[in-house]
């Protein structure tokens, strides 16, 4: 009688078990060399998709999701940019810690981003016309539009390829490949149910924090399914992205025309041009304008320092950061398992994969 | 005849005062949230449960927002209590024996009462749902719905949604109702197989929470408990329902087995 009590739980331990071997099991696919995967990523022709895709990172920073609402609060009072610019840090910070569940829509320069949140939802929706940002939790919507004028200072408007897909983020890397990385073929595996090449970044250096990068190319299309970044030292991944679920079908166009529901906040805002910052002098510009941040050193060990006048005031007083930041000879630093971020006390910003240690030698001229 | 015996299980269940009485305090609950919604002066603030700022503009969020109130402890409370009762309560007054006599057979009766309490979540979600449109129809103003990714909808097609997380959100208590038949036939005290289930539901959700036990929250019960919220997206998103209806058949099955194994070699005394 207690014969089905020991025999179900087994069952299901089998099958969970086995489900994953058997669909990691079958493939093999004819062999490549690195350059011939390359070229396949390379000249990937995929203009329409849809899928879900899954994010984490485990970069060793302490959760701070839960100070989000801090970070927003304590810039209330101040402009609408600055609130804008206060969310935008701690969401970039969420990013950086926990997992996250997002599907996606592309079809040629139209592309939909959806983050599926515990009862609420953020959404990208980008087109020729300008960008739309949704936010559900806060009925807010975000209208971005290059300005009308078309003054050839302006930044290019945000679109579809900036949609952090996990092909946008391989092709990222792909572009950026130079000698001072070394290209190898991994082995075969299945990703969102396709087959995949596995292709191995690796830093010839090591003065960087970053191991190694993979990127699951699929053997049909070419398309890239997964990226993972691999820390120096590491067998988990530190950041991955990747499909779960991938159709190669053009989604429904009406998914591409957003119109904010009644009830939202909606905010217009232009891409600003040179001097569109000069009226509110109480507003620092975040990376806007001015002077592009230097990049010292080259390849995977280079670091980017931006400089004081450049960097948000509400960001380096941020409560966020005073969590996360230690203190060290002439600044504070936040380090993590792939990046590390110093905040000079003088205002600079100096950040790579590379240990902290390189970050002050930089800061400090050395 | 196991058919008859079902009919007889779901009439005594249903017409028992203690069951009324459980679907009537779920029923107060979007009552009870939108009569203070209403007699409140200001509009919302933006903070408490999810929807609830929605619902001055469309009474029909009504219903979800008490369902996100309801889901972390009252649908588990009165799930518990008839889930634990099954069998035990059968045992405590004495009724067990002759349920036993008539050739039902212990599996069969197991089953039977299974299903009563499967049918109890499929009860106590649809009274919250339907309580809540009911009112938030008579108190507020109707419209068409505005859905998480920003997409609104006509009333009928949010209806029908609405009917879905129902659905879903009884699915999602069928691993817990499976729980506590498991309960209900280790002990003859309806009482403590009832504090038992419930218990296992408050300890699920604390693990669920818990950040450094990632690695067990796909296998907890409540995982996808407040994943009905991927109905309201736009296009539907199917996948959580797939995932939540696999990880509760799951603990039906597992929890069926034992409870199967323990009523069948149990000595029946009363």
């Amino acid at each position: 009688m207690w014969l089905p009590a020991v025999v179900v739980p087994v069952v299901i331990g089998v099958g969970v078990l086995a489900v994953p071997l058997t669909a990691g099991a079958a493939v093999d696919l004819p062999d490549k060399t690195p350059a011939e995967v390359l070229e396949l990523a390379q000249t990937a022709d995929v203009s329409a998709f849809s899928g879900t895709i899954e994010q984490s990172s485990d970069l060793g920073l302490p959760d701070l999701s839960s100070l989000g609402s801090i970070g927003g609060s304590g810039s209330a009072g101040g402009s609408a940019d600055a609130a804008a610019s206060g969310t935008d840090i701690s969401s970039a910070l969420e990013l950086l810690t926990g997992s996250h569940t997002a599907r996606v829509f592309v079809d040629g320069t139209d592309a939909r981003l959806q983050v599926l949140d515990s009862l609420a939802e953020r959404d990208v929706v980008a087109t020729p016309d300008g960008v739309w940002i949704y936010d559900s939790e806060g009925a807010s919507a975000t209208h971005i539009t290059a300005p009308a004028d078309g003054d050839s200072d302006a930044k290019k408007a945000p679109d579809a390829a900036d949609i952090p897909t996990p092909s946008a983020v391989a092709t990222e890397l792909l572009t950026k490949l130079d000698p001072s990385t070394e290209v190898s073929v991994g082995t075969d595996a299945t990703v969102a149910g396709r087959t995949v090449y596995e292709l191995i970044l690796t830093p010839r250096a090591s003065d960087t924090l970053v191991g190694s990068v993979s990127i699951d190319v699929d053997s049909a299309t070419g398309l890239p399914l997964g990226v993972a970044v691999l820390a120096a030292g590491s067998d988990e991944p530190a950041f991955s992205i990747a499909f779960t679920e991938l159709s190669l079908d053009a989604p429904d166009a009406a998914l591409f025309d957003f119109t904010p529901p009644s009830g939202t906040t909606v905010t217009e805002q232009e891409l600003p041009d040179s001097d569109r910052f000069a009226d509110h002098g109480d507003v620092a510009a975040p990376e806007r304008d001015g002077a592009e941040p230097t990049v010292i050193g080259t390849g995977w060990s280079s670091i980017v320092e931006i400089a004081a006048s450049e960097v948000p005031a509400e960001l380096a007083d941020s409560p966020l950061l005073d969590t996360a930041a230690q203190a060290v000879d002439g600044g504070r630093v936040i380090s993590t398992t792939l990046l590390s971020v110093l905040f000079t006390d003088d205002g600079r910003i100096l950040a790579g994969a590379v240990p902290p240690a390189a970050l002050e030698d930089a800061a400090a001229g050395r | 005849m196991f058919s008859s015996l079902l009919l007889s299980e779901l009439r005594i269940l249903f017409s028992r005062r203690r069951t009324v009485a459980l679907l009537v305090a779920l029923a107060a609950i979007p009552i009870l949230i939108a009569v203070a919604i209403r007699l409140a002066s200001s509009p919302g603030t933006g903070r408490g449960p999810a929807f609830l700022d929605q619902v001055t503009q469309n009474g029909l969020f009504v219903g979800v927002s008490a369902l996100v109130v309801a889901i972390p402890l009252f649908l588990p409370l009165t799930v518990g209590v008839v889930a634990g009762d099954t069998i035990a309560g059968e045992a405590s007054h004495g009724t067990l024996r002759y349920l036993l006599v008539a050739p039902a057979g212990r599996a069969r009766l197991l089953v039977v009462k299974y299903l009563g309490a499967a049918a109890f979540c499929i009860a106590a979600a649809l009274t919250v749902v339907i309580a809540g449109t009911l009112i938030g129809a008579a108190l507020f103003p109707v419209g068409p719905v505005t859905v998480l990714s920003g997409t609104t909808i006509d009333v009928g097609e949010a209806l029908l949604r609405f009917l879905a997380i129902a659905g879903y959100v009884a699915v999602s208590l069928l691993g817990l109702s499976a729980i506590g038949l498991f309960f209900s036939t280790l002990t003859n005290v309806p009482v403590g197989a009832m504090a038992a289930t419930i218990s296992f539901s408050v300890a699920s959700q604390i693990l669920d929470a818990l950040p450094q036990t990632e690695w067990l929250h796909p296998w907890l019960f409540s995982h996808y408990w407040f994943s009905f919220a991927d109905i309201l997206r736009d296009p539907v998103s199917w996948a959580s329902f797939g995932d939540n209806a696999l990880l509760q058949a799951g603990y039906i099955a597992v929890f069926g087995a034992l409870a199967f194994g323990r009523f069948l070699t149990k000595d029946i005394l009363a």
